[in-house]
């Protein structure tokens, strides 16, 4: 039986500190920009720009830091901002993109 | 609007322009396309998810004869239905459907980590990960049911079935009454993943709210 990227990418996030807000049993997104993010950066692991777990660890990463400066419930928390964050990173550390064009991204 | 909400609107447009950047960065690249995140994200939303566990259970429903084969070889079963590859289990481990009765409710636990039959169910709800739920409902089942809104009469057996890496268990729920007239679809419309984990019933008529 094949098991499709798709299916392996979500399965290794599940119970972790990673794992994406879900309801009733599915991936939920807020909005577009979060739908957007989630799958480029999957698209992304999928097609070999970078390996998914690589990716995993910026996100565990990008999420310590914010826990370790901001109260446990506060409430401009946003798991996707994270994960869009961190999905800068991969590009940057992948060469995918330049550290400059992230930066020029971070101006609108 | 009061003044501070303002700060997170902003935000959220910000984000929402980042991504934008960072698509048209991609595609001007021709790393991605205009359609590849539509393409990806089509898996989950329309081939992945506990959709296709309640199309297993309203065939149960209908058909007795499935049923049984569903129970016995649950693989097979499934692999009658015309659900997306996969569904049957993938890397070794195995499904195992488990059908309610009268006299016997059946949960779903995972007492050594979160084995769950997420192509059937979907996603795991945040709580079925939690050590408090698993450890309790194996020791306490009964308790645990009536907190999450499941009340069982005492006269009802209740069998707790671990999930583990060779195989994950589903419950087929029983078939709400006052559902005779009933289309597959619509039976299927009243199976929830919590149903399937044996913490509710399907819903009943009327019930429904999505």
């Amino acid at each position: 039986m094949q098991t499709r990227f798709e299916h392996f990418a979500l399965a290794s996030m599940m119970g972790e500190k990673d794992s994406p807000p879900r309801f009733n049993g599915r991936v939920c997104f807020a909005s577009e920009w979060e739908r957007q993010a989630f799958g480029i950066a999957l698209a992304l692991a999928k097609t070999g720009y970078f390996e998914w777990e690589d990716f995993r660890q910026l996100l565990i990463q990008t999420i310590g830091e914010w826990q370790r400066t901001h109260a446990l419930d506060d409430p401009s928390w946003s798991y996707y901002e994270q994960w869009l964050r961190a999905l800068e990173r991969a590009l940057v550390q992948a060469q995918v993109a330049s550290p400059a064009e992230i930066d020029s991204l971070l101006s609108h | 609007m009061n003044e501070r909400f303002s700060y997170p609107a902003d935000r959220e447009a910000r984000n929402a322009a980042r991504v934008k950047a960072l698509e048209s960065l991609l595609i001007e690249k021709g790393i991605i396309t205009s359609g590849t995140v539509d393409k990806i994200l089509g898996y989950f939303e329309t081939q992945m998810g506990p959709f296709n566990g309640a199309k297993i259970v309203a065939r149960a429903w209908v058909d007795p004869a499935f049923k049984e084969k569903l129970v016995a070889d649950t693989p097979a079963a499934i692999a009658e239905l015309d659900l997306p590859t996969g569904m049957a289990g993938a890397e070794g481990e195995h499904m195992q459907a488990v059908a309610n009765t009268p006299k016997v409710h059946n949960l779903v636990v995972c007492t050594l980590c979160s084995c769950y039959p997420w192509p059937v169910l979907g996603l795991p709800p945040y709580w079925y990960k939690d050590p408090t739920f698993r450890a309790r409902a194996v020791r306490e089942p009964r308790a645990v049911l009536k907190e999450l809104g499941l009340e069982l009469d005492p006269s009802v057996e209740i069998k707790i079935w671990d999930s583990s890496a060779q195989i994950r268990w589903f419950v087929i729920p029983e078939r709400p009454t006052g559902t005779d007239g009933m289309s597959e679809a619509e039976l299927a419309s009243l199976v929830t993943p919590e149903a399937m984990m044996g913490v509710a019933r399907a819903m009943a008529l009327g019930a429904k709210t999505a």
